[in-house]
């Protein structure tokens, strides 16, 4: 069983932190929250989402799971105006989700959930450095690293106290330097690793400008990316594998 | 298996130039290969999919390109890698040339174990690739192929990117995958060619002869909706096919699209020749088996595009190129069906009413055409008269067809092998215009006309015989010629008549041969009436040296 109401922006700012990774995904339809949890083909960057219930309009669920074509229902929902409610029910028996928009209705046909890319073990990681910046900040620096390479490298100094966002291209280098005082939050800690671009860049699609994002790096480890969306009642993070930094 | 270990066997084999010691690697290889025999059985020759299925992976060069770019990062470009294709030539070789897997998996740093790739692992990605569609589907493609090759080392790179871009190219050939198959499960060669042509699926194949052996690979049926290889012609001549067979079964040779229609008794696919699924693309057709088909049946045809006769009932056919403008098409399928009407003319039938006919002769499969498809069934004629050959021919050729199909009546059907059985008739290269200097009288109902006609080619001093023709067309024309020739006749003797030097036809054939029949020393093989030339005079026809240096440069071929 499952029946809710949504806002429209909330339900697109939601799925848009899950179709820059991927197309198709699982939905759980816990009691108490909406959740997705996704990898990308490739196995080297994931998207953790919970959406609590009290980010609906109405919410009612109990327990099942729905495999989504993601971009189908991106679509659906870009019909809404930014302040539309989105009504979704799940037919059981067709295995269908019905969606409606302002007199608009939609009939979603679903996929098989076991047809999906398993969700990977989710690598249990005590990162020693956190950054807090700003969705803006971080969209500075990945824009002027893609000017120059398709790698970045995120690097806490801990002497300076500062983050680092830093490209190496062929010929052009690119050097933002974040200090304690431009961040909104700063544990330091052995931290530098370099990352391909290709998923930073979506991932950063996703964050909006506003956003407060939790940033938690190591050595040469996964980065983990977390923001709130729903007026804090929905939680994002994404987890990106590092490139192995050579010299 | 490890796909690093396909990979070696793989150089192995390529290394290796001598046919038997091929066939021998790639044999170990499928004894060793054991869960992952069916992919493996495919990987050698580059496929994914069996050959039956129609989906491919619909990877195009350049997304190979970016994919190998971005493994091989940092800052590397398609462009990078398209240079280095330059150089080498070779898209295994650019993906070997570099190093691999600078992007880490997050499963690593989840205790995860290994991260080599399998092979099933390699077949189970591509897989998924080729179902992705839509929208976004060139950047998951670029994804999962991305994740492949950062995976791999050097030598499976080398691979892997031929895989993906089906050129795989180590000398494995279906013969030799064939073969391999029977010396490494011992079964009989011709029982495993059998059951490749009757299943398309070497991987199924393979592990069936190791399951299941000789008797498994014989239990191979065909299946309604997986097409098989069509069976193809050879060029050839009348005089071949009389020679061979004796009796022949000629049918008219159609300037269509080649089709395979599988009905299972309530839904229809239609196949072409390369076993691509073009149901869609044909309602028509579709419309025409449920309405037409009585039992599950497999037909062989060739689909026409036709326009209604000028004058008089029935439809023209048209050129090829129309039905190209139908076929493949994905979309505006109905107004193009608007555009452009299709025929089905049915010449086969593999498949009737749960039997499989692909060993039954040609007459016998004809006959299970005729009883499971009403209508569109293209006629047959049995026949050892070259002159009624020349007939249907003539007919074909007036209502607007490519030609005949010469077939042996006794013939199995051989799926994918352009054997002896059937042969195309190869046009004529030249034509001639020879004096008639001689005719017979017709029997029965042609016995007011003159119907054969003797011909001679023109000498210095005369004329010499060459050969007969019997036009084998319409009584109209036969009358029109007698009406023609009548006059002109010298001398009577029974039936023959000697006529004045005076009419020239212009006649088709196969072959100049050397003949002590004809009093010019040659004989035309396979002669056909084609026009009379109203333009020429006799001293205007050719001549006996033209006929010889036509039968020299002939016998030089």
């Amino acid at each position: 069983m499952f029946k809710a109401i949504v806002s429209a922006s909330t339900l697109r700012d939601a799925l848009d932190s899950v179709s820059v990774l991927v197309d198709e995904c699982k939905i759980r339809l816990n009691e108490d929250e909406l959740a997705i949890r996704a990898v990308d083909p490739a196995n080297v960057g994931m998207v953790d989402l919970a959406l609590d219930a009290a980010a609906f309009e109405s919410y009612e669920a109990d327990g099942g799971v729905i495999g989504v074509n993601l971009s189908r229902l991106e679509d659906i929902a870009g019909m809404a105006n930014a302040g539309d409610l989105v009504h979704l029910e799940l037919d059981e028996e067709t295995r269908k989700l019905h969606i409606r928009i302002d007199g608009l209705s939609y009939t979603l046909a679903l996929i098989d959930p076991d047809s999906i890319r398993q969700e990977p073990d989710i690598p249990d990681l005590d990162l020693p450095a956190t950054i807090v910046l700003e969705g803006n900040q971080l969209d500075r620096g990945i824009k002027a690293a893609d000017m120059v390479s398709d790698h970045i490298a995120l690097r806490v100094d801990e002497d300076e106290e500062a983050f680092f966002i830093e490209a190496e291209g062929d010929t052009d280098d690119v050097d933002l330097e974040l200090g304690r005082d431009d961040l909104i939050d700063l544990a330091a800690g052995p931290a530098n690793s370099l990352f391909s671009l290709d998923y930073l860049k979506d991932m950063n699609k996703a964050i909006p400008g506003d956003a407060e994002v939790t940033v938690e790096l190591g050595e040469e480890f996964p980065v983990k990316l977390h923001y709130e969306i729903a007026e804090g009642m929905g939680q994002v993070t994404y987890m990106l594998a590092p490139r192995i930094q050579s010299d | 298996m490890d796909f690093a270990d396909f990979a070696a066997r793989a150089e192995e084999i390529e290394a290796e130039s001598a046919d038997l010691e091929i066939t021998a690697l790639v044999r170990d290889l499928f004894e060793e290969s054991n869960d992952d025999l069916p992919i493996v059985a495919r990987f050698v020759q580059g496929r994914v999919f069996p050959a039956w299925d129609s989906t491919t992976l619909d990877i195009g060069p350049n997304l190979c390109y970016e994919a190998i770019a971005r493994a091989a990062g940092p800052n590397v470009t398609a462009a990078d890698v398209e240079d280095r294709l330059a150089e080498t030539g070779e898209i295994g070789e650019v993906a070997a040339s570099y190093e691999f897997g600078g992007q880490r998996g997050l499963a690593s740093f989840a205790g995860g174990g290994r991260d080599g790739l399998t092979v099933s692992e390699v077949d189970r990605s591509l897989r998924d690739l080729a179902a992705a569609e839509g929208s976004g589907s060139r950047d998951r493609k670029l994804d999962v192929l991305f994740g492949l090759f950062n995976r791999s080392s050097p030598a499976e790179a080398r691979y892997l990117a031929r895989l993906v871009l089906s050129e795989m190219r180590i000398g494995v050939g279906e013969g030799t995958v064939r073969d391999a198959i029977a010396e490494a499960f011992d079964a009989p060669v011709a029982a495993v060619e059998r059951a490749l042509q009757v299943s398309n699926d070497y991987g199924r194949v393979a592990e069936l002869a190791r399951e299941e052996g000789e008797a498994g690979l014989e239990g191979v049926q065909l299946e309604i909706g997986r097409p098989v290889q069509a069976m193809l012609a050879q060029a050839g001549t009348v005089g071949d096919a009389l020679e061979a067979w004796g009796t022949v079964a000629v049918e008219t040779k159609y300037d269509g699209a080649r089709v395979q229609v599988h009905y299972d008794g309530e839904a229809v696919s239609v196949f072409s020749r390369n076993m691509e699924d073009v149901t869609d693309a044909l309602p028509e057709i579709v419309e025409f088996v449920e309405e037409n088909v009585g039992p599950p049946a497999i037909l062989d045809g060739e689909v026409v595009a036709v326009e209604p006769r000028e004058e008089g009932d029935g439809v023209r056919p048209l050129p090829f190129q129309e039905v190209l403008r139908r076929f493949r098409r994905k979309h505006d399928v109905g107004r193009m069906r608007g555009e452009v009407t299709l025929w089905l003319h049915a010449f086969d039938c593999l498949h009737a009413d749960g039997e499989d006919l692909l060993e039954a002769p040609l007459t016998e499969r004809y006959e299970r055409l005729t009883e499971v498809l009403d209508g569109g069934v293209s006629k047959l004629t049995l026949t050892d008269d070259s002159e009624e050959i020349a007939a249907v021919e003539a007919a074909a050729l007036e209502d607007g067809h490519e030609g005949i199909m010469l077939k042996n009546p006794e013939s199995e059907y051989t799926p994918g092998r352009r054997g002896k059985n059937w042969l195309k008739r190869k046009p004529d290269v030249e034509t001639l215009d020879l004096v008639v200097t001689g005719a017979e009288w017709g029997e029965g109902r042609r016995a007011k006309f003159l119907g054969t006609f003797l011909l001679s080619a023109r000498t210095e001093s005369g004329y010499e015989t060459i050969g007969k023709v019997a036009t084998g067309i319409t009584d109209e024309k036969l009358a029109e010629l007698t009406g023609l020739l009548e006059p002109e006749i010298e001398a009577q003797d029974g039936k023959d008549v000697t006529i004045r030097p005076s009419v020239v036809f212009e006649v088709g054939y196969e072959e100049i041969q050397r003949s002590p029949t004809y009093s010019s020393g040659y004989a035309l093989r396979f002669p056909r009436f084609v026009a009379v030339r109203e333009d020429k005079d006799p001293d205007d026809a050719d001549t006996l040296e033209r006929v010889e240096r036509l039968a020299g440069s002939s016998n030089a071929t």
